[in-house]
Protein backbone atom coordinates (compact mmCIF):
# COMPACT_ATOMS: atom_id res chain seq x y z
CA UNK A 1 0.00 0.00 0.00
CA UNK A 2 1.01 3.33 -0.83
CA UNK A 3 2.05 5.71 1.86
CA UNK A 4 -0.30 7.98 2.90
CA UNK A 5 1.94 10.94 3.63
CA UNK A 6 5.73 11.63 2.32
CA UNK A 7 7.39 14.72 3.25
CA UNK A 8 11.12 15.02 1.05
CA UNK A 9 13.19 17.63 2.05
CA UNK A 10 10.67 20.48 3.57
CA UNK A 11 11.93 23.55 4.16
CA UNK A 12 9.47 26.86 5.30
CA UNK A 13 11.11 30.31 6.63
CA UNK A 14 9.56 33.00 7.92
CA UNK A 15 10.93 36.69 7.80
CA UNK A 16 9.86 38.53 10.39
CA UNK A 17 10.08 41.60 11.58
CA UNK A 18 12.09 43.00 14.66
CA UNK A 19 12.01 46.13 16.77
CA UNK A 20 13.63 47.02 19.87
CA UNK A 21 11.08 48.46 22.69
CA UNK A 22 10.36 52.24 22.81
CA UNK A 23 8.77 55.40 20.49
CA UNK A 24 12.18 55.70 19.19
CA UNK A 25 12.64 52.74 18.08
CA UNK A 26 9.43 52.33 16.49
CA UNK A 27 10.16 55.88 14.73
CA UNK A 28 13.60 54.53 13.90
CA UNK A 29 11.78 51.36 12.48
CA UNK A 30 9.84 52.94 9.83
CA UNK A 31 12.75 54.49 7.76
CA UNK A 32 15.16 51.11 8.77
CA UNK A 33 13.19 48.26 9.71
CA UNK A 34 15.21 45.03 11.29
CA UNK A 35 14.60 42.10 10.16
CA UNK A 36 14.68 38.13 11.26
CA UNK A 37 15.09 34.96 9.32
CA UNK A 38 13.30 31.62 11.23
CA UNK A 39 13.78 28.54 9.79
CA UNK A 40 10.11 27.19 10.98
CA UNK A 41 10.55 23.69 8.91
CA UNK A 42 14.31 23.26 8.44
CA UNK A 43 14.41 20.12 5.66
CA UNK A 44 12.40 17.03 7.42
CA UNK A 45 11.57 13.90 5.77
CA UNK A 46 9.15 11.27 6.80
CA UNK A 47 6.43 9.23 5.72
CA UNK A 48 3.39 7.87 6.94
CA UNK A 49 1.47 4.51 6.33
CA UNK A 50 -2.53 4.63 6.01
CA UNK A 51 -4.19 3.64 8.69
CA UNK A 52 -1.19 4.52 11.13
CA UNK A 53 -1.99 7.07 14.09
CA UNK A 54 1.35 9.18 14.52
CA UNK A 55 1.98 11.40 17.12
CA UNK A 56 3.56 14.37 15.84
CA UNK A 57 5.13 16.34 18.74
CA UNK A 58 7.43 19.45 20.01
CA UNK A 59 7.61 22.52 22.00
CA UNK A 60 6.06 25.58 21.16
CA UNK A 61 7.37 27.29 18.16
CA UNK A 62 9.31 24.01 17.25
CA UNK A 63 7.79 23.55 13.73
CA UNK A 64 4.29 21.45 14.33
CA UNK A 65 1.66 23.39 13.37
CA UNK A 66 3.71 24.89 10.15
CA UNK A 67 4.26 21.25 9.27
CA UNK A 68 0.77 21.05 9.06
CA UNK A 69 -0.23 23.66 7.25
CA UNK A 70 2.34 22.58 4.43
CA UNK A 71 1.08 19.00 4.63
CA UNK A 72 -2.52 20.32 4.10
CA UNK A 73 -2.35 23.09 1.50
CA UNK A 74 -2.33 26.05 3.61
CA UNK A 75 0.99 27.04 3.51
CA UNK A 76 3.37 27.21 0.77
CA UNK A 77 6.89 25.34 1.07
CA UNK A 78 10.06 27.48 -0.07
CA UNK A 79 11.87 24.17 -0.81
CA UNK A 80 10.99 19.94 -1.30
CA UNK A 81 8.23 17.66 -1.76
CA UNK A 82 5.13 16.97 -0.34
CA UNK A 83 2.67 14.13 -1.52
CA UNK A 84 -0.68 13.67 0.42
CA UNK A 85 -2.45 10.54 -0.98
CA UNK A 86 -1.38 11.32 -4.15
CA UNK A 87 -1.27 14.51 -4.34
CA UNK A 88 0.86 17.55 -4.15
CA UNK A 89 -0.94 20.06 -1.69
CA UNK A 90 -0.49 23.19 -2.79
CA UNK A 91 -1.49 22.40 -6.44
CA UNK A 92 -3.91 20.20 -5.96
CA UNK A 93 -5.33 22.28 -2.79
CA UNK A 94 -8.96 21.21 -3.91
CA UNK A 95 -8.58 17.86 -4.42
CA UNK A 96 -6.94 16.90 -1.42
CA UNK A 97 -9.61 19.21 0.61
CA UNK A 98 -11.81 16.26 -0.41
CA UNK A 99 -10.13 13.48 1.19
CA UNK A 100 -8.55 15.10 4.10
CA UNK A 101 -10.15 16.01 7.44
CA UNK A 102 -8.62 18.67 10.10
CA UNK A 103 -9.71 19.67 13.73
CA UNK A 104 -7.70 22.59 14.65
CA UNK A 105 -7.98 23.45 18.71
CA UNK A 106 -7.76 27.24 18.34
CA UNK A 107 -10.04 27.34 15.05
CA UNK A 108 -13.46 26.66 15.12
CA UNK A 109 -15.46 25.28 11.79
CA UNK A 110 -18.74 25.39 13.32
CA UNK A 111 -20.93 28.94 13.36
CA UNK A 112 -21.30 30.33 16.92
CA UNK A 113 -24.54 31.72 16.61
CA UNK A 114 -26.24 28.48 15.23
CA UNK A 115 -26.65 24.76 16.26
CA UNK A 116 -23.96 22.53 15.06
CA UNK A 117 -26.90 20.43 12.98
CA UNK A 118 -26.88 24.00 10.41
CA UNK A 119 -22.88 24.04 10.32
CA UNK A 120 -23.09 20.28 9.47
CA UNK A 121 -25.67 21.06 6.67
CA UNK A 122 -23.35 23.58 5.47
CA UNK A 123 -20.40 21.90 5.29
CA UNK A 124 -22.02 19.52 3.35
CA UNK A 125 -22.81 21.74 0.79
CA UNK A 126 -18.91 23.02 1.17
CA UNK A 127 -18.09 19.14 0.19
CA UNK A 128 -20.81 18.90 -2.86
CA UNK A 129 -22.67 15.99 -0.78
CA UNK A 130 -26.36 15.97 -1.49
CA UNK A 131 -28.82 16.89 1.21
CA UNK A 132 -29.99 13.24 1.63
CA UNK A 133 -25.96 12.12 1.41
CA UNK A 134 -25.45 14.94 4.30
CA UNK A 135 -28.49 13.76 5.99
CA UNK A 136 -26.79 10.14 6.37
CA UNK A 137 -23.57 11.35 7.15
CA UNK A 138 -25.01 13.50 10.28
CA UNK A 139 -27.29 10.64 11.67
CA UNK A 140 -24.52 8.47 11.37
CA UNK A 141 -21.95 10.84 12.85
CA UNK A 142 -24.47 11.88 15.67
CA UNK A 143 -24.83 8.23 16.73
CA UNK A 144 -21.00 7.74 17.30
CA UNK A 145 -19.96 10.92 18.86
CA UNK A 146 -23.58 11.06 20.71
CA UNK A 147 -23.95 14.59 19.80
CA UNK A 148 -28.36 14.43 20.06
CA UNK A 149 -28.67 15.86 23.24
CA UNK A 150 -27.64 19.63 21.81
CA UNK A 151 -27.30 19.29 17.89
CA UNK A 152 -30.18 21.68 18.22
CA UNK A 153 -28.30 24.16 20.46
CA UNK A 154 -26.35 27.28 19.71
CA UNK A 155 -22.83 26.63 19.39
CA UNK A 156 -22.14 29.38 22.17
CA UNK A 157 -24.13 27.31 24.76
CA UNK A 158 -21.98 24.12 24.02
CA UNK A 159 -19.35 23.25 27.18
CA UNK A 160 -15.87 22.81 25.49
CA UNK A 161 -16.07 18.95 25.39
CA UNK A 162 -19.53 19.46 23.38
CA UNK A 163 -17.76 21.91 20.86
CA UNK A 164 -14.73 19.74 19.92
CA UNK A 165 -16.85 16.70 19.75
CA UNK A 166 -19.02 18.43 17.40
CA UNK A 167 -15.97 19.84 15.34
CA UNK A 168 -14.44 16.42 15.29
CA UNK A 169 -17.94 15.42 13.67
CA UNK A 170 -17.82 18.61 11.22
CA UNK A 171 -14.46 17.52 10.21
CA UNK A 172 -15.58 13.97 9.43
CA UNK A 173 -19.13 14.83 7.35
CA UNK A 174 -17.21 13.94 3.78
CA UNK A 175 -15.21 11.09 5.03
CA UNK A 176 -11.92 11.96 4.97
CA UNK A 177 -9.06 9.22 4.60
CA UNK A 178 -6.83 11.35 6.66
CA UNK A 179 -7.89 13.12 9.77
CA UNK A 180 -5.14 16.09 11.00
CA UNK A 181 -5.45 17.04 14.71
CA UNK A 182 -3.63 19.98 16.01
CA UNK A 183 -4.42 20.18 19.93
CA UNK A 184 -7.88 18.36 20.13
CA UNK A 185 -8.21 18.25 23.78
CA UNK A 186 -6.70 21.35 24.51
CA UNK A 187 -8.48 22.64 28.01
CA UNK A 188 -10.57 19.79 28.68
CA UNK A 189 -11.00 17.65 31.58
CA UNK A 190 -9.58 14.17 32.00
CA UNK A 191 -12.87 12.46 31.76
CA UNK A 192 -13.96 14.24 28.21
CA UNK A 193 -9.82 13.87 26.90
CA UNK A 194 -10.70 10.06 27.45
CA UNK A 195 -13.68 10.13 25.63
CA UNK A 196 -12.55 12.38 22.33
CA UNK A 197 -9.28 9.55 22.84
CA UNK A 198 -11.53 6.78 22.50
CA UNK A 199 -13.30 8.33 19.73
CA UNK A 200 -10.36 8.73 18.18
CA UNK A 201 -9.29 5.17 18.19
CA UNK A 202 -12.45 4.35 17.02
CA UNK A 203 -12.65 6.34 14.31
CA UNK A 204 -9.25 4.71 13.38
CA UNK A 205 -10.00 1.22 14.03
CA UNK A 206 -13.40 1.14 12.81
CA UNK A 207 -13.02 3.33 9.83
CA UNK A 208 -9.49 3.12 9.01
CA UNK A 209 -8.62 6.62 9.08
CA UNK A 210 -5.11 7.75 9.12
CA UNK A 211 -4.61 10.18 12.51
CA UNK A 212 -1.79 12.84 12.47
CA UNK A 213 -2.16 13.99 15.71
CA UNK A 214 -0.24 17.11 17.75
CA UNK A 215 -0.61 17.77 21.37
CA UNK A 216 0.93 18.79 24.46
CA UNK A 217 -0.89 15.98 26.53
CA UNK A 218 1.40 12.72 27.00
CA UNK A 219 -1.75 11.13 27.22
CA UNK A 220 -3.00 11.22 23.92
CA UNK A 221 0.39 9.92 22.97
CA UNK A 222 0.57 7.40 25.03
CA UNK A 223 -2.89 6.19 24.99
CA UNK A 224 -3.93 6.47 21.18
CA UNK A 225 -0.75 6.70 19.61
CA UNK A 226 1.59 3.75 18.04
CA UNK A 227 4.55 6.35 16.29
CA UNK A 228 5.64 9.25 17.66
CA UNK A 229 7.57 11.94 15.70
CA UNK A 230 9.62 14.85 17.44
CA UNK A 231 10.31 18.03 16.06
CA UNK A 232 11.92 21.07 17.69
CA UNK A 233 13.87 23.63 15.96
CA UNK A 234 12.20 22.72 12.90
CA UNK A 235 14.03 19.29 12.62
CA UNK A 236 12.84 15.48 13.48
CA UNK A 237 14.74 14.54 16.08
CA UNK A 238 12.94 11.34 17.25
CA UNK A 239 10.74 9.10 15.18
CA UNK A 240 10.19 5.62 16.45
CA UNK A 241 6.85 3.58 18.11
CA UNK A 242 5.86 4.87 21.42
CA UNK A 243 6.73 2.23 23.01
CA UNK A 244 10.69 2.43 22.10
CA UNK A 245 10.15 5.86 23.27
CA UNK A 246 9.20 5.08 26.44
CA UNK A 247 10.74 2.15 27.58
CA UNK A 248 14.04 2.81 25.58
CA UNK A 249 15.14 6.67 24.73
CA UNK A 250 14.90 7.07 28.54
CA UNK A 251 16.52 3.69 29.94
CA UNK A 252 15.07 4.38 33.33
CA UNK A 253 12.50 2.81 35.72
CA UNK A 254 10.50 3.73 38.75
CA UNK A 255 10.11 1.96 41.67
CA UNK A 256 7.13 2.70 44.24
CA UNK A 257 7.72 0.19 47.38
CA UNK A 258 6.34 -0.07 50.87
CA UNK A 259 8.19 -1.74 53.48
CA UNK A 260 7.36 -3.15 56.83
CA UNK A 261 10.62 -1.30 58.75
CA UNK A 262 13.28 1.04 57.57
CA UNK A 263 15.89 0.60 54.82
CA UNK A 264 17.94 2.48 52.66
CA UNK A 265 19.31 2.26 49.14
CA UNK A 266 22.94 2.87 48.03
CA UNK A 267 23.45 1.03 44.76
CA UNK A 268 25.00 3.17 42.96
CA UNK A 269 22.53 4.15 39.79
CA UNK A 270 19.33 4.25 42.31
CA UNK A 271 18.20 7.39 43.51
CA UNK A 272 15.50 8.11 46.40
CA UNK A 273 13.14 10.45 44.76
CA UNK A 274 10.12 10.49 47.43
CA UNK A 275 10.11 9.24 50.92
CA UNK A 276 7.34 9.04 53.86
CA UNK A 277 7.69 7.05 55.93
CA UNK A 278 8.31 3.25 55.18
CA UNK A 279 7.54 3.94 51.67
CA UNK A 280 9.69 5.27 48.68
CA UNK A 281 9.50 6.03 45.36
CA UNK A 282 13.33 5.25 43.55
CA UNK A 283 14.46 5.75 39.84
CA UNK A 284 16.37 3.34 39.12
CA UNK A 285 19.20 4.51 35.98
CA UNK A 286 19.36 0.93 33.82
CA UNK A 287 22.59 1.54 32.68
CA UNK A 288 24.21 1.47 36.05
CA UNK A 289 22.33 -0.82 37.77
CA UNK A 290 19.10 -3.37 37.46
CA UNK A 291 15.68 -3.45 39.43
CA UNK A 292 16.53 -6.74 40.93
CA UNK A 293 20.10 -5.67 42.77
CA UNK A 294 17.86 -3.02 43.94
CA UNK A 295 14.84 -4.79 45.26
CA UNK A 296 17.52 -7.26 46.40
CA UNK A 297 19.66 -4.56 48.18
CA UNK A 298 16.15 -3.73 50.08
CA UNK A 299 14.94 -6.88 50.89
CA UNK A 300 18.08 -7.67 52.79
CA UNK A 301 16.56 -4.66 55.17
CA UNK A 302 13.47 -5.03 55.67
CA UNK A 303 10.00 -6.98 54.48
CA UNK A 304 8.33 -5.69 50.86
CA UNK A 305 4.59 -4.95 51.60
CA UNK A 306 3.71 -3.74 48.41
CA UNK A 307 5.78 -2.93 45.37
CA UNK A 308 5.47 -1.34 41.78
CA UNK A 309 7.52 -0.76 38.96
CA UNK A 310 6.76 1.46 36.08
CA UNK A 311 8.66 3.41 33.05
CA UNK A 312 9.49 6.73 33.72
CA UNK A 313 6.77 9.11 32.97
CA UNK A 314 5.79 10.13 29.21
CA UNK A 315 6.46 13.88 30.37
CA UNK A 316 9.69 12.79 31.19
CA UNK A 317 10.66 11.12 28.18
CA UNK A 318 9.40 13.89 25.97
CA UNK A 319 11.38 16.66 28.15
CA UNK A 320 14.07 14.58 28.46
CA UNK A 321 14.05 14.66 24.34
CA UNK A 322 13.37 18.71 24.06
CA UNK A 323 16.54 19.21 26.70
CA UNK A 324 18.73 16.66 25.46
CA UNK A 325 21.21 16.52 22.28
CA UNK A 326 18.54 14.94 20.28
CA UNK A 327 16.41 18.04 20.79
CA UNK A 328 19.17 20.68 20.73
CA UNK B 1 -17.35 4.38 3.47
CA UNK B 2 -21.59 5.28 3.30
CA UNK B 3 -21.43 8.38 1.35
CA UNK B 4 -19.20 9.55 -1.82
CA UNK B 5 -19.67 13.08 -2.80
CA UNK B 6 -20.80 14.54 -5.93
CA UNK B 7 -17.68 16.47 -6.85
CA UNK B 8 -17.61 19.63 -8.79
CA UNK B 9 -21.12 21.38 -8.04
CA UNK B 10 -20.64 25.04 -8.40
CA UNK B 11 -19.45 27.92 -5.92
CA UNK B 12 -23.43 29.07 -6.46
CA UNK B 13 -24.82 26.36 -4.30
CA UNK B 14 -22.56 27.38 -1.55
CA UNK B 15 -23.62 30.71 -2.03
CA UNK B 16 -27.26 30.07 -1.87
CA UNK B 17 -26.46 28.39 1.11
CA UNK B 18 -24.30 31.06 2.65
CA UNK B 19 -26.83 33.32 1.81
CA UNK B 20 -30.05 31.56 3.59
CA UNK B 21 -27.49 30.39 6.24
CA UNK B 22 -26.09 33.68 7.37
CA UNK B 23 -29.85 35.27 7.02
CA UNK B 24 -31.01 32.67 9.60
CA UNK B 25 -28.43 33.17 11.86
CA UNK B 26 -28.99 36.76 11.56
CA UNK B 27 -32.24 36.34 12.34
CA UNK B 28 -30.96 34.84 15.52
CA UNK B 29 -31.15 38.45 17.17
CA UNK B 30 -34.71 39.42 15.54
CA UNK B 31 -34.52 42.87 17.70
CA UNK B 32 -30.89 43.63 16.27
CA UNK B 33 -31.56 42.81 12.47
CA UNK B 34 -34.82 45.12 12.48
CA UNK B 35 -32.72 47.45 14.30
CA UNK B 36 -30.12 47.44 11.80
CA UNK B 37 -32.71 47.57 9.02
CA UNK B 38 -34.34 50.60 9.52
CA UNK B 39 -31.54 52.75 10.96
CA UNK B 40 -29.80 52.03 7.77
CA UNK B 41 -32.14 53.18 6.09
CA UNK B 42 -33.36 56.09 7.79
CA UNK B 43 -29.71 57.21 8.12
CA UNK B 44 -29.47 58.12 4.58
CA UNK B 45 -32.48 59.34 4.20
CA UNK B 46 -31.14 62.51 6.00
CA UNK B 47 -29.26 62.84 2.80
CA UNK B 48 -31.47 63.30 0.56
CA UNK B 49 -33.05 66.65 2.31
CA UNK B 50 -29.26 67.86 2.36
CA UNK B 51 -29.14 67.84 -1.71
CA UNK B 52 -33.36 68.23 -1.81
CA UNK B 53 -31.68 72.15 -0.19
CA UNK B 54 -28.36 72.50 -2.15
CA UNK B 55 -30.36 72.50 -5.30
CA UNK B 56 -32.89 74.85 -4.58
CA UNK B 57 -30.38 76.95 -3.34
CA UNK B 58 -28.33 77.10 -6.93
CA UNK B 59 -31.05 76.89 -8.93
CA UNK B 60 -31.61 73.07 -9.66
CA UNK B 61 -28.21 72.91 -11.40
CA UNK B 62 -24.50 71.77 -10.96
CA UNK B 63 -22.60 71.69 -14.11
CA UNK B 64 -25.85 69.38 -15.93
CA UNK B 65 -26.66 67.42 -12.98
CA UNK B 66 -30.31 67.91 -11.46
CA UNK B 67 -31.51 66.42 -8.30
CA UNK B 68 -32.94 63.62 -9.96
CA UNK B 69 -29.40 62.90 -11.36
CA UNK B 70 -28.11 62.61 -7.76
CA UNK B 71 -30.74 60.95 -5.90
CA UNK B 72 -29.81 57.94 -9.17
CA UNK B 73 -26.81 57.80 -8.12
CA UNK B 74 -27.32 57.93 -4.45
CA UNK B 75 -30.10 54.88 -5.14
CA UNK B 76 -27.19 53.15 -7.15
CA UNK B 77 -24.46 53.49 -4.35
CA UNK B 78 -26.59 52.24 -1.58
CA UNK B 79 -28.31 49.22 -3.83
CA UNK B 80 -24.58 48.17 -5.11
CA UNK B 81 -23.45 48.97 -1.48
CA UNK B 82 -26.14 46.77 0.11
CA UNK B 83 -25.72 43.85 -2.21
CA UNK B 84 -22.19 43.75 -1.47
CA UNK B 85 -22.19 43.57 2.02
CA UNK B 86 -25.37 41.38 2.19
CA UNK B 87 -23.81 39.10 -0.43
CA UNK B 88 -20.37 39.41 0.31
CA UNK B 89 -20.12 40.42 3.71
CA UNK B 90 -17.17 39.40 4.62
CA UNK B 91 -15.21 41.97 2.50
CA UNK B 92 -14.81 43.99 5.12
CA UNK B 93 -12.74 41.45 6.92
CA UNK B 94 -10.59 40.43 4.53
CA UNK B 95 -7.49 41.81 6.35
CA UNK B 96 -8.18 40.42 9.95
CA UNK B 97 -8.82 37.53 8.00
CA UNK B 98 -5.70 37.16 6.32
CA UNK B 99 -3.54 38.51 9.17
CA UNK B 100 -5.10 36.20 12.20
CA UNK B 101 -4.67 33.05 10.27
CA UNK B 102 -8.34 32.77 10.10
CA UNK B 103 -8.29 32.25 6.03
CA UNK B 104 -6.64 28.98 6.60
CA UNK B 105 -10.54 27.47 7.29
CA UNK B 106 -11.06 28.31 3.78
CA UNK B 107 -7.92 27.01 2.06
CA UNK B 108 -8.80 23.72 3.54
CA UNK B 109 -12.34 23.52 2.21
CA UNK B 110 -12.38 22.70 -1.50
CA UNK B 111 -13.81 25.72 -3.04
CA UNK B 112 -12.40 28.82 -4.26
CA UNK B 113 -10.81 30.73 -1.56
CA UNK B 114 -12.41 34.16 -2.60
CA UNK B 115 -15.77 33.48 -3.51
CA UNK B 116 -15.85 30.84 -0.39
CA UNK B 117 -14.53 33.70 2.06
CA UNK B 118 -16.43 36.85 1.18
CA UNK B 119 -19.75 35.20 0.86
CA UNK B 120 -19.48 33.37 4.36
CA UNK B 121 -20.72 36.38 6.01
CA UNK B 122 -23.57 38.80 5.85
CA UNK B 123 -23.96 42.64 7.16
CA UNK B 124 -27.46 42.87 8.01
CA UNK B 125 -27.79 46.51 7.80
CA UNK B 126 -27.06 45.91 3.77
CA UNK B 127 -31.02 45.38 3.33
CA UNK B 128 -31.59 48.71 4.90
CA UNK B 129 -29.52 50.17 1.88
CA UNK B 130 -31.22 47.80 -0.63
CA UNK B 131 -34.70 48.65 0.67
CA UNK B 132 -33.91 52.22 0.69
CA UNK B 133 -32.18 52.32 -3.07
CA UNK B 134 -34.89 50.69 -3.91
CA UNK B 135 -37.39 53.10 -2.64
CA UNK B 136 -35.02 56.19 -3.62
CA UNK B 137 -35.34 54.95 -7.01
CA UNK B 138 -39.11 54.22 -7.53
CA UNK B 139 -39.52 57.66 -6.26
CA UNK B 140 -37.38 60.03 -8.72
CA UNK B 141 -36.69 58.15 -12.11
CA UNK B 142 -38.75 57.07 -15.33
CA UNK B 143 -40.76 53.59 -15.11
CA UNK B 144 -40.20 51.82 -17.56
CA UNK B 145 -38.52 48.48 -17.98
CA UNK B 146 -35.61 49.88 -19.54
CA UNK B 147 -34.93 51.84 -16.62
CA UNK B 148 -35.51 49.03 -14.24
CA UNK B 149 -33.47 46.91 -16.07
CA UNK B 150 -30.21 49.72 -16.49
CA UNK B 151 -30.52 50.38 -12.86
CA UNK B 152 -30.23 46.51 -11.21
CA UNK B 153 -27.20 45.71 -14.38
CA UNK B 154 -25.70 48.60 -13.41
CA UNK B 155 -26.30 48.23 -9.43
CA UNK B 156 -24.66 44.59 -10.17
CA UNK B 157 -21.59 46.24 -11.46
CA UNK B 158 -21.69 48.54 -8.50
CA UNK B 159 -21.59 45.32 -6.36
CA UNK B 160 -18.96 43.68 -8.20
CA UNK B 161 -17.06 46.83 -8.28
CA UNK B 162 -17.05 47.85 -4.62
CA UNK B 163 -16.14 44.40 -3.65
CA UNK B 164 -13.47 44.04 -6.28
CA UNK B 165 -11.63 47.32 -5.44
CA UNK B 166 -12.12 46.46 -0.92
CA UNK B 167 -10.33 42.81 -1.98
CA UNK B 168 -7.61 44.66 -4.43
CA UNK B 169 -6.60 46.84 -1.40
CA UNK B 170 -7.36 44.24 1.74
CA UNK B 171 -4.92 41.98 -0.50
CA UNK B 172 -2.10 44.44 0.14
CA UNK B 173 -2.07 42.32 3.27
CA UNK B 174 -0.95 39.54 2.36
CA UNK B 175 2.65 41.66 1.09
CA UNK B 176 2.75 44.70 3.71
CA UNK B 177 1.37 42.93 6.89
CA UNK B 178 -1.67 45.07 7.44
CA UNK B 179 -3.94 47.03 4.77
CA UNK B 180 -6.88 47.19 6.66
CA UNK B 181 -7.51 51.29 7.11
CA UNK B 182 -5.98 51.41 3.44
CA UNK B 183 -8.68 49.41 1.75
CA UNK B 184 -11.26 50.82 4.31
CA UNK B 185 -10.59 54.21 2.72
CA UNK B 186 -10.04 52.90 -0.73
CA UNK B 187 -13.82 51.44 -0.63
CA UNK B 188 -15.17 54.81 0.93
CA UNK B 189 -13.67 57.18 -1.61
CA UNK B 190 -15.11 54.84 -4.44
CA UNK B 191 -18.72 55.16 -2.75
CA UNK B 192 -18.14 59.41 -1.92
CA UNK B 193 -16.78 60.38 -5.20
CA UNK B 194 -19.46 58.44 -7.04
CA UNK B 195 -22.47 60.18 -5.23
CA UNK B 196 -20.83 63.59 -6.31
CA UNK B 197 -22.01 64.79 -9.84
CA UNK B 198 -19.47 63.32 -12.03
CA UNK B 199 -18.71 66.39 -14.22
CA UNK B 200 -17.09 68.60 -11.31
CA UNK B 201 -13.95 66.62 -11.29
CA UNK B 202 -11.47 67.10 -14.16
CA UNK B 203 -7.90 66.35 -15.12
CA UNK B 204 -5.82 64.24 -13.01
CA UNK B 205 -8.86 63.32 -10.43
CA UNK B 206 -10.59 62.01 -13.31
CA UNK B 207 -7.72 59.76 -13.85
CA UNK B 208 -7.62 58.36 -10.82
CA UNK B 209 -11.65 57.99 -10.64
CA UNK B 210 -11.49 55.76 -13.68
CA UNK B 211 -8.59 53.57 -12.40
CA UNK B 212 -7.76 53.54 -8.78
CA UNK B 213 -10.38 54.56 -7.00
CA UNK B 214 -13.03 53.88 -10.10
CA UNK B 215 -15.83 55.54 -8.61
CA UNK B 216 -16.77 57.02 -12.11
CA UNK B 217 -17.15 53.49 -13.95
CA UNK B 218 -19.75 52.80 -10.91
CA UNK B 219 -21.07 56.41 -10.94
CA UNK B 220 -20.50 58.68 -13.86
CA UNK B 221 -20.56 56.76 -17.14
CA UNK B 222 -23.64 54.53 -15.70
CA UNK B 223 -25.40 57.68 -15.16
CA UNK B 224 -24.68 59.00 -19.07
CA UNK B 225 -26.01 55.50 -20.46
CA UNK B 226 -28.86 55.93 -18.49
CA UNK B 227 -29.82 59.39 -19.27
CA UNK B 228 -28.82 58.29 -22.49
CA UNK B 229 -28.49 54.75 -23.96
CA UNK B 230 -24.46 54.35 -25.52
CA UNK B 231 -24.61 50.92 -26.57
CA UNK B 232 -20.53 51.21 -26.97
CA UNK B 233 -20.13 52.87 -24.05
CA UNK B 234 -22.09 50.21 -22.17
CA UNK B 235 -19.84 47.64 -23.21
CA UNK B 236 -16.93 50.12 -22.51
CA UNK B 237 -18.25 50.19 -18.85
CA UNK B 238 -18.69 46.74 -18.80
CA UNK B 239 -15.42 45.44 -19.69
CA UNK B 240 -13.98 48.01 -17.36
CA UNK B 241 -15.51 47.08 -14.35
CA UNK B 242 -14.59 43.12 -15.27
CA UNK B 243 -11.20 44.14 -15.75
CA UNK B 244 -11.18 45.48 -11.94
CA UNK B 245 -12.89 42.30 -10.51
CA UNK B 246 -9.84 40.57 -12.82
CA UNK B 247 -7.33 42.57 -11.21
CA UNK B 248 -8.75 42.05 -7.36
CA UNK B 249 -8.95 38.30 -7.70
CA UNK B 250 -5.14 38.36 -9.67
CA UNK B 251 -3.69 39.95 -6.34
CA UNK B 252 -5.69 38.08 -4.17
CA UNK B 253 -4.53 34.60 -5.60
CA UNK B 254 -0.66 35.99 -5.91
CA UNK B 255 -1.25 37.43 -2.29
CA UNK B 256 -2.40 33.24 -1.63
CA UNK B 257 1.50 32.94 -2.37
CA UNK B 258 2.76 34.65 0.48
CA UNK B 259 0.10 33.87 3.73
CA UNK B 260 2.04 32.92 6.59
CA UNK B 261 -1.47 32.35 8.83
CA UNK B 262 -1.20 32.60 12.29
CA UNK B 263 -2.54 30.83 15.60
CA UNK B 264 -4.81 33.37 16.97
CA UNK B 265 -7.98 31.64 18.32
CA UNK B 266 -10.93 32.36 16.27
CA UNK B 267 -14.90 31.52 16.16
CA UNK B 268 -16.99 31.68 13.05
CA UNK B 269 -19.70 34.36 13.87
Amino acid sequence: MAPAVTVKGLSKHFRTKVKQAGVAASVRGIFRPGYKEIDAVAGIDFQIEAGEILAFIGPNGAGKSTTIKLITGILYPDAGEIDVLGLNPHRQRRELAYRIGTVFGQKSQLWFHLPPIDSFHLLGTIYDLSRTQTQHRIDFLTEVFELSEFMDQPVRKLSLGQRIRCEMAGSLIHEPEILFLDEPSIGLDVVVKQRIRDLIKRINEERGVTIFLTSHDAGDIEKICRRAMVINHGAIVWDGTVNEMKYSLLNQRILAVRMDGPAEVRTPGARVLKRKDHSMKIQIDLDTTRTETVIAELMKQSSIEDITISATPMEEVITHIYESEHGS
Amino acid sequence: MTAKPRRGTGILRLMGHYFRFNLSANMAYKGSFIIQVFGMALNNSAFIIFWYFLFQRIGGDIKGFDFNDVMFLWALAAMGFGMSVVLFGNTPFISRVIYSGELDVYLLQPKPVLPNLLASRMIVSGWGDIAYGLILFSATQPMSLQSWALFLLFSVLMLLVLTAVRTLYHSLTFFFGNAESFAQMAGEMTITFMLYPGSIFKGAPMIVLHSLIPAALVGYIPIRVFKEFDPVLMAVVVLADLAVVAAAAGLFKLGLRRYESGNRMATRL
